[in-house]
């Protein structure tokens, strides 16, 4: 099997492997709902999950596993998990 | 019937692309090594065509099943069929979790009619008790239907 480009096979920093394909489900940010309590970014497993200067969650899908913890965690329901098309 | 099964993972980190291999055979198999000339392919995910040649060393006449939603914009090689499914819709709907592996089994029944569905609502419940052979049969059942609608 050859190996190209984008497998987190070839040497490097784990920056350079974007781990986003592995997602099925995406989370989507309702920010109306929003509390800017920082659950999300807290309880996140990768990381990556900012914020912007209102105070506002801004995942990087680069890095976004898809796991679903922000949205099983947000207090206020601002997070859905939608399918996402690959 | 004998059959062979075994897993190839190359490097031992997540998210690494891996391989599974299976050969199955009237007469005892000798051969031991990796398969590398397949006669059918099945891609879990439709990323992984973009990263590996999965086609790699498909004879004419090959059957390649692509999980994807997707039409396949990579080159495919000459005389080899793909058939793509989105697998990962049908196990969502049919059993819950994004867990590919029996509607996959059930594209495979259909497309290369190497084993009939029988023989597979049979494995899959050997393999898993009450409502969880139930849901993995009616997954197995959906790609079935739908890559005999292609084929």
């Amino acid at each position: 099997m050859a190996i190209g480009t984008g497998c987190t096979a070839r040497p490097g920093k784990s920056r350079n492997n974007k781990t986003g394909s592995w997602r099925v489900f995406r989370p989507e940010f309702i920010n109306e709902k929003c509390t800017s309590c920082g659950m999300c970014r807290i309880i996140c497993p990768e990381g990556c999950i900012g914020e912007n200067e209102e105070g506002l969650p801004v995942p990087d899908y680069d890095y976004c596993k898809g796991c679903g913890l922000c949205a099983e965690e947000c207090p206020s329901e601002a997070i859905e998990m939608k399918k996402e098309e690959k | 019937m004998h059959a062979q099964a075994f897993p190839a993972f190359g490097v031992e980190r997540r998210g690494a692309p891996v391989q599974a291999f299976v050969r199955f055979d009237n007469k005892k198999i000798r051969l031991r090594s990796q398969v590398y000339e397949p006669d059918y392919v099945i891609v879990q995910d439709s990323t992984l065509v973009k990263d590996v040649n999965v086609f790699h060393g498909m004879k004419e006449g090959g059957i390649a099943i692509v999980n994807t939603e997707k039409a396949i914009s990579s080159p495919v090689p000459e005389g080899v069929r793909v058939i793509t499914i989105d697998a990962t819709s049908i196990a969502l709907k049919h059993i819950g979790l994004p867990i590919t592996n029996t509607a996959l089994m059930g594209a495979f029944a259909a497309a290369s009619g190497e084993i009939g569905f029988t023989a597979l609502e049979d494995a899959v419940k050997r393999r898993f008790k009450g409502d969880l052979a139930t849901k993995n049969i009616a997954a197995a059942k959906a790609a079935y239907n739908s890559v005999k609608g292609v084929a």
